[in-house]
C-alpha cells in the first residue's frame, strides 16, 4: 500500500555488493518533494548504482530504498508510471525521429502527452523531423530529457544528463533543468560537475567510494567544510611566492605558475598585498573568491571531482 | 501483456527495419539471389547435355552409325576429333575432360560377330580422360550404361530383367520445387536469429533497453512484438521468394496453412535462439559471429540446399538432430509431397523445439540489471 509521505525518496541503510566489493556501502538520505537533490561524486563513487536501484533497474544488497512511499523492489509497476529517467549514456532508436520517438514512449505509457510542449521545453523544434542518430550530443540528451518527462511524472532522475557535453551544450542543458525546476518538479541529478550542481541544487549529498559524506545545502557545505577566501596572484618576479611563504599562509604555485594561497579573512588578502608592494615586487593581477564545492569535496576525500585534466581545461 | 505496448513497439521496429535500406536489401534480395543463382544452374541440369568427343579411328559406315546411336541417346552432343592426333594431347590442350577412341577393325569385327556369328569377335573402345574433373565420372557411367544396351540389342535377344518407373508423387517436381522450401526455412532463420542478436546486443549495449526498463513495457511486451515483428518480416520474405520462384521457373508449389504454420515456428525456435545467445553475448560484434557460428552448419547440414543423404551416415545423423531440418521436412511436406502426416510430425518436432528455446530465452532475457 501506499503511504503519503514528504519525502519523494527515501534510503535507509541501502548497500549494494558486487561479489565482495561495495558499490554503495550503507547509505541513507531523504529527498523531500519538490526539491532538485544532487548527488555529486567523481565516477565510480556508487551515484549511479544508489540512482538505477531508486528507479528499479537493479535490486539492492540489502536496505530499503522507497520511492514515494512505495518499496522500489515491491512495486516497480506502480512507481515507473510516477517517475522520469534519463538514464546515464541515454540512447534511443537510431532511425526514428525525435516526434516519433516522443510520441512512442508516451504510447508505452498509454497517456496523451502534449508533445509539441515537451519538444518546446527542450527546445527541438527545428528538429522534430530528425532522426535520432543525426543529432548531436547535447540534443540526444535533450530529446532524453523530454521522454523523461512524457508521463508528467512526480520525480525525475537525470544521471549525469551533461556529461561529454561542449560547455554551451551543457548550459543549454541547465536551462532546461531551470525550467524544470520552476515547475516545481522533484529532481534527482547526478553529476560529477559541482557548479550544476551549486547552480541547480537545493540540497547535495557528496559520494565518495560508496558513501555519503556530506550533504546539505551548498551554502551550507561550503560554510562547514571550507570556510575561506581563495586568493590567487600571477606573480611578475619570483619574490612574491617567498613573501607570502614568509607570512606564513602556505602558499602553492599551480601549473600555470600563478600562487594560490588560502586565507580566512579580507584583511589577511590586505596583508598580502601590502606586504608585496612593501618589497617592491610585482604581480599582473589576483583573484579573490569564496570556494566553491570542487574544494569542499576536495578537502572532505582528498581527491579531484573530475579525473580528466583535459575536461575541466575545457572549462 | 499490453496489446498497446506491443504495437507501439512493433510499428517502432518496422519503421526502424524500413529506413534501414541496406538491412533491408539483404534480407529479402539475398534469398531471392540464391533462388535465381541456384534454380538456374540446376534447371540446366534437368536437361543436361554432356559434350563428348569422339575420335573414330576406324572411319567406316559402322563406326559413324555406331557414333550416331551415341548421338540419338540426346545427353551427348558428339565432337569428332581428327584420328591423326594424339587423343591424350587433345584432352590436355582443350580442357575436355573425356575422348571416346573407337579402334582400327571396329567395323571389321562387327561384321566377324554379326554375320559370321563369331561371338569371341569384340572390340575395345578406350576412355581417355581427365580424373580430375567432376562430372567425367557421371559422364563415363551414363556412356558405359549406352554401350550396355548397344550390346543387349545386339545380341536380339529380350532383356530378362527390366525396370519400370514409379514416382511416388503424383506431379513430376524438378529440383527448384525442392530447393525453394528449404530456402525460405532457411532465411526465416537467418533473419529471426540474426535480427534478434543483432538488435537484442545492440540495443543492451547502447542503453536502450535500461531506458526501457524504467517505463512499463515488460520483458513479455517485448519478446511478443519481437516474435511479431520478424514473423512479419518472414511473411513478406517468403511472399517475394515465391513470387520470383513463381515468375521465372514457374514452379508447381502446395500452398496452404502450413507454410503459415512452419513460418511461424521457424521464427519462434531461431527468435528464442538468439535471445539465449543474446544473455551470453555483450557485444554487437560478438553477436554476428556467435550467430554465424550457430547458423552457417545448420544452413549445409540440415538439407536446405541439397538433400542429407548425399552425406555421410554420421553427419546425416547430426542433421536429424537439427531444428531447421525439420522445418525443412515439414515445409517439403507440405508444399511438395503434400503430406499432412509427415508435415505434422515435423511440426511437432519444431514446436517442442521452439517451445524449449523459446522458455529458456524468456528466461535468458535480462530486462532489469543484476537480475
Amino acid at each position: 500500500m501506499t503511504k503519503e509521505t514528504a519525502y519523494a525518496v527515501e534510503v535507509d541503510r541501502l548497500t549494494k555488493r558486487y561479489g565482495d566489493l561495495p558499490a554503495v556501502d550503507d547509505i541513507s538520505f531523504t529527498v523531500s518533494k519538490g526539491e532538485v537533490f544532487a548527488f555529486l561524486g567523481p565516477n565510480g563513487a556508487g551515484k549511479t548504482t544508489t540512482v538505477e536501484i531508486i528507479e528499479t533497474i537493479r535490486p539492492p544488497t540489502s536496505g530499503k530504498v522507497n520511492l514515494l512511499g512505495m518499496d522500489v523492489t515491491k512495486k516497480k509497476h506502480d512507481i515507473v508510471h510516477r517517475i522520469g529517467v534519463l538514464p546515464q549514456g541515454f540512447s534511443s532508436f537510431d532511425r526514428i525521429t525525435v516526434r516519433e520517438t516522443l510520441q512512442y514512449y508516451a504510447r508505452l505509457f498509454s497517456v496523451k502527452t502534449d508533445i509539441d510542449g515537451l519538444i518546446e521545453l527542450v527546445n527541438l523544434g527545428d528538429k522534430t523531423k530528425e532522426q535520432y542518430k543525426n543529432l548531436s550530443g547535447g540534443l540526444k540528451q535533450r530529446l532524453g530529457i523530454a521522454i523523461a518527462l512524457v508521463n508528467d511524472p512526480e520525480v525525475v532522475f537525470l544521471d549525469e544528463p551533461t556529461t561529454g557535453l561542449d560547455p554551451r551544450a551543457r548550459h543549454e542543458i541547465w536551462e532546461v533543468l531551470l525550467g524544470l525546476k520552476k515547475k516545481g518538479k522533484t529532481v534527482f541529478l547526478t553529476t560529477h560537475y559541482m557548479e550544476e550542481a551549486e547552480l541547480l541544487a537545493d540540497t547535495v549529498a557528496i559520494i565518495s567510494k560508496g558513501k555519503v559524506i556530506a550533504m546539505g545545502t551548498p551554502g551550507e557545505l561550503i560554510e562547514s567544510n571550507a570556510n575561506y577566501l581563495a586568493l590567487t596572484l600571477k606573480p611578475v618576479d619570483e619574490k612574491v611566492f617567498e613573501i607570502v611563504r614568509k607570512m606564513g599562509f602556505g602558499p602553492v604555485l599551480d601549473n600555470h605558475k600563478n600562487i594560490k594561497v588560502r586565507v580566512e579573512h579580507t584583511y589577511d588578502v590586505q596583508k598580502i598585498l601590502n606586504a608585496i608592494k612593501d618589497a617592491g615586487a610585482l604581480y599582473l593581477g589576483l583573484d579573490v573568491r569564496k570556494p566553491n564545492l570542487e574544494e569542499v569535496f576536495l578537502k572532505l576525500t582528498g581527491e579531484a571531482l573530475r579525473e580528466d585534466p583535459d575536461e575541466m581545461e575545457a572549462e | 501483456m499490453n496489446l498497446r505496448i506491443i504495437s507501439a513497439n512493433l510499428v517502432v521496429k518496422l519503421m526502424g527495419f524500413y529506413r534501414e535500406k541496406t538491412t533491408m536489401f539483404f534480407t529479402f534480395a539475398f534469398p531471392i539471389i540464391l533462388i535465381l543463382v541456384f534454380g538456374t544452374i540446376f534447371m540446366s541440369q534437368d536437361s543436361m547435355e554432356y559434350r563428348l568427343c569422339v575420335q573414330d579411328l576406324d572411319r567406316t559406315n559402322a563406326s559413324a552409325q555406331s557414333i550416331k546411336t551415341l548421338g540419338l541417346n540426346g545427353k551427348f552432343k558428339i565432337t569428332s576429333i581428327d584420328p591423326a592426333i594424339n587423343a591424350a594431347q587433345y584432352v590436355r590442350d582443350n580442357r575436355v575432360n573425356l575422348v571416346l577412341v573407337i579402334p582400327k577393325g571396329y567395323e571389321s569385327s562387327l561384321m566377324q560377330r554379326m554375320m559370321l556369328k563369331d561371338f569371341n569377335a569384340s572390340v575395345t573402345i578406350t576412355y581417355i580422360y581427365d580424373p580430375s574433373s567432376s562430372s567425367v565420372i557421371t559422364k563415363m557411367q551414363i556412356l558405359n550404361s549406352v554401350l550396355a544396351g548397344i550390346n543387349q540389342g545386339m545380341s536380339g535377344k529380350p532383356p530378362f530383367i527390366r525396370s519400370v518407373e514409379k514416382s511416388i508423387l503424383t506431379k513430376k517436381y524438378r529440383f527448384i520445387e525442392f530447393f525453394v522450401p528449404g530456402i525460405i526455412a532457411m532465411s526465416v532463420m537467418t533473419l529471426s536469429l540474426f535480427g534478434t542478436v543483432d538488435s537484442d546486443t545492440e540495443l543492451r549495449q547502447k542503453g536502450v533497453i535500461r531506458k526501457l526498463s524504467t517505463t512499463p513495457i515488460t520483458r513479455t511486451d517485448w519478446i511478443l512484438s519481437n516474435i511479431l515483428y520478424h514473423f512479419i518480416l518472414a511473411v513478406i520474405s517468403t511472399i517475394a521468394m515465391l513470387l520470383v520462384s513463381y515468375a521465372v521457373f514457374d514452379v508447381s508449389l502446395h500452398i496452404d496453412a502450413w507454410l503459415l504454420a512452419f513460418i511461424l515456428l521457424d521464427v519462434f525456435a531461431f527468435v528464442g535462439t538468439g535471445m539465449i545467445l543474446t544473455r551470453f553475448v555483450k557485444e554487437a560484434q560478438s553477436a554476428a559471429a556467435a550467430a554465424n557460428a550457430i547458423s552457417y552448419p545448420m544452413m549445409f547440414l540440415s538439407g536446405s540446399f541439397f538433400p542429407i543423404e548425399l552425406m555421410p551416415g554420421f553427419l546425416q545423423k547430426i542433421a536429424r538432430t537439427l531444428p531447421l531440418y525439420y522445418v525443412n521436412e515439414g515445409l517439403r511436406a507440405s508444399m511438395v509431397f503434400e503430406d499432412n502426416m509427415a508435415a505434422l510430425r515435423s511440426s511437432a518436432i519444431i514446436g517442442v523445439y521452439a517451445a524449449v528455446v523459446f522458455i529458456l530465452g524468456i528466461m535468458a532475457t535480462k530486462w532489469e540489471e543484476g537480475k
